[in-house]
């Protein structure tokens, strides 16, 4: 094949397949972008077998056809290329000659053949949404999913279509975080799915800002369609646990503090910890909470902050990164904990639908 | 201040301690180990087994063929723990600083001790008559400034030797210079093909080659490390408490095993015994490792992490059974291995919203009640559901 394409285009596309290329990986094949061309549209694809992305470009297409490269070198060599437009010709090898401006490169590939066909993807329940809203509530609740490869299903993000509602839901099994967003969608779509965390994470890179996007589901299969992005996904099967059970009815006391203030003063209190003691002790009494780190062997570290509280005094000690972290993707001027004692789980809200129920860690 | 290291070999530790204790193997050749006719290997070879070639890690069989009449005796690992103690205890009266490297040798640090029990290789004497007086067995010692000199030494005059290393720098460097360069320290098989290939094949020339030239055969860092052993400087000191990284055991089938269920009752006891020795040493861990060899040597390694660190053997065994579970066992399997890696003294003080950390703990509280009914009424009489309930 041979196409000539502009740089920042092809850069662009790159930087979305190659996010989910694994460096690591055992088959040399997946290491490759798949490019293809019918005459107008060049389609750049990527897979490691759970997830593949696909998206389309705009070239000058002089001879149809297909051919695979390496993604993180070709990504290299584009991203260092001096000028706007860049020519790209393969050989029955497929061997590829790259040429812009002055610069020329051979980059040996691998045959199309070789890469694994798209999955067949059949029809499904379907969404549709605004590209930034699915954004947003995946940004505000990704990062509580959890990384323990023996919790397998909490490795994903849960997507609940119930009702007339989306509820999005992660949590580690240390803290959960929750949003919901009205969508209208056929009664028939009810039913649950959790994306696996890789999928969530090149979803939030990828999706944009304004745009619709739609879903389509299937048993073990997910496709997310928007601008002139394909990513389908496997699905993390499994029944994922009673959220709603975790979530406490009622709580005692309620505070309610400045996000920045308070976020500025966990990140001071955090450099106090280390991996034997990662916790904050939170003291609240009358309008006023005082942050207090001890870690032995390290140091001290103290901090008193106004918030708004006329309730009983309660103490108690979270993981100060766990905390920080819904801090970080709301964007509200003020937020409020409701807790009940210190072995109890902590609950962050905001004037937004979202929430954060974090729980306690054991004070010594 | 001039320093003073002893190594202490034992020589052909298992097979001596047959020797001692059966007088009808005295001064036959002595195989420790698989039979002659099994599958497995030499764990050590008696002298007079070693003139027929016979060493520690051979086949079995092929020791049998090279001296069909050597005696195999199989390996009584209880029985050599106690004489290692026992040995320990006798370096220890010389110095509180000693390092065990394995179950038949030691580092010893005995500056302090010169004193009071005279210099070096007069210590090392002392030694090495109360061994054999005590325990009836010899060893090899080497005297050295360092470690790794003195480790070096020790091999030099095997087996019943003594080897003082002279402690002028210049005397050092003549005598390294004639050896050949696989006897330093981290010189293996690759570097030692590299270095001969690139002409370099004793101490002497490591001594004369540029610091430069040898960075650009086997990497800077590597060349830093070698030049300082090829002058013989080590500041390695004494390590007392062994601080453990890792842990792990390993099952060699005496015949390759192509039956799925046994394989997993293997890998339990494995996860088992990891487990409680974990627990011994009040340790949690955070990834645990699965090997296994096929027929044919092939071998893979899975890992997992725990998101919480744990010490109970029914997560472990979950765990391990779902990495071999996921592996396609149609292939016979000539080795399995389960071990624990990211090591740390406080399990994770934070609480589970799933009432996790409630079950974990009553999980760990089982484990360990496990441990304390086998250390009163012994290691079978309470065993675990078997890996099919897992």
């Amino acid at each position: 094949m041979k196409f000539t394409v502009n740089k920042e285009l092809i850069l662009e596309a790159l930087q979305k397949v190659q996010a989910i290329v694994n460096p690591r990986t055992t088959l040399p094949i997946l290491s490759n972008v798949l490019f293809q061309s019918d005459g107008k549209k060049l389609t750049l694809s990527a897979t490691d077998l759970e997830v593949s992305v696909r998206t389309s470009i705009d070239a000058k297409v002089d001879k149809a056809g297909g051919t695979t490269l390496p993604a993180r070198r070709l990504l290299s060599i584009v991203r260092e290329l001096p000028s706007a437009e860049i020519e790209v010709d393969t050989d029955e090898k497929d061997i590829a000659s790259i040429k812009c401006g002055p610069s020329f490169f051979k980059l040996v590939g691998i045959s199309e053949d070789e890469f694994p066909p798209p999955p067949k993807f059949e029809g499904g329940k379907s969404y549709k949404m605004e590209q930034g809203v699915f954004k947003e509530m995946l940004q505000k609740t990704g990062y509580a999913a959890s990384t323990d490869e023996t919790r397998y299903i909490l490795n994903g993000v849960l997507l609940s279509f119930q009702g007339e509602k989306l509820i999005v839901v992660a949590t580690d099994g240390r803290r959960l975080a929750l949003v919901e967003q009205e969508v209208e969608f056929p009664k028939k779509s009810e039913g649950d799915l959790v994306v696996p965390s890789k999928t969530v994470n090149e979803l939030i890179r990828t999706l944009g800002d304004e745009g619709e996007l739609t879903i389509q589901a299937t048993e073990n299969q997910v496709a997310f369609e928007f601008d002139d992005i394909l990513i389908i996904s496997k699905l993390i099967e499994g029944t994922f646990p009673n959220f709603r059970q975790v979530i406490p009815a009622q709580c005692e006391e309620r505070v309610t503090i400045e996000r920045e203030i308070l976020f500025t003063a966990l990140k001071r209190a955090a450099l106090l910890t280390n991996d034997q003691s990662n916790s904050v002790k939170l003291l609240f009494t009358s309008n006023k909470l005082q942050i207090v780190t001890e870690t032995p062997d390290v140091g001290e570290s103290k901090e008193t902050i106004p918030v708004k509280f006329s309730g009983k005094d309660v103490s108690v000690a979270f993981n100060p990164e766990f905390m920080m972290d819904p801090l970080k993707c709301l964007q509200s001027d003020e937020i409020h904990i409701e807790m009940t004692d210190e072995l109890s789980p902590g609950v962050i809200k905001a004037d937004v639908p979202f929430l954060y129920v974090l729980m306690p860690m054991r004070m010594s | 201040m001039d320093r003073v290291f002893l190594h202490v070999d034992m020589d052909a530790f298992f097979a001596s301690v047959e020797q001692r204790n059966n007088p009808e193997l005295r001064g036959r050749p002595v195989v420790v180990g698989a039979a002659g006719d099994e599958r497995g290997v030499v764990s050590a070879a008696s002298y007079e087994a070693r003139k027929f070639g016979i060493h520690s890690a051979m086949p079995s069989r092929e020791a049998k063929r090279r001296c069909p009449h050597a005696v195999f005796v199989p390996v009584n690992g209880p029985l050599y723990s106690a004489v290692s103690k026992q040995i320990l205890s006798i370096m220890e009266r010389f110095t509180p600083l000693v390092e065990p490297l394995s179950i038949d040798e030691a580092f010893l640090d005995v500056t302090g001790s010169r004193r009071l029990y005279g210099d070096g290789p007069e210590i090392a004497k002392k030694i090495k008559s109360a061994i054999k007086e005590e325990t009836g067995l010899t060893a090899s010692v080497g005297v050295a400034p360092n470690k790794f000199l003195a480790k070096l030494a020790s091999d030099m005059d095997k087996p019943d030797g003594l080897t003082v290393v002279p402690e002028s720098p210049a005397a050092i460097r003549e005598f390294l210079a004639p050896l050949p360069v696989r006897r330093i320290w981290g010189v293996g098989k690759v570097t030692g093909q590299i270095l001969d290939r690139a002409g370099i094949h004793l101490v002497s020339d490591l001594q004369e080659i540029s610091r430069e030239r040898l960075g650009s055969i086997i990497g800077k860092h590597s060349a830093a490390h070698l030049t300082r052993l090829a002058l013989g400087e080590d500041v390695r000191e004494i390590e007392l408490e062994y601080d453990e990284k890792s842990m792990s055991r390993e099952y060699t089938f005496s015949e390759d095993c192509s039956d799925r269920a046994r394989v997993e009752e293997i890998l339990c006891d494995l996860v088992d015994d990891v487990a409680g020795r974990l627990r011994r040493a009040e340790r949690y861990a955070s990834v645990a490792h699965l090997k296994l060899r096929w027929k044919g040597f092939q071998t893979i390694t899975r890992q997992k992490s725990f998101g919480s660190p744990c010490c109970d053997t029914f997560r472990f065994r979950v765990v391990a059974l779902e990495m071999l579970r996921a592996q396609d066992l149609s292939k016979p399997v000539r080795l399995v291995g389960f071990g624990v890696s990211r090591l740390g003294d406080l399990p994770s003080s934070q609480l589970d919203l799933f009432g996790g950390p409630g079950l974990d703990d009553r999980k760990e509280k089982l484990s360990r009640t496990i441990d304390d009914i086998r250390s009163k009424y012994g290691e079978n009489s309470i065993g675990l559901p078997p890996p099919s309930q897992v």
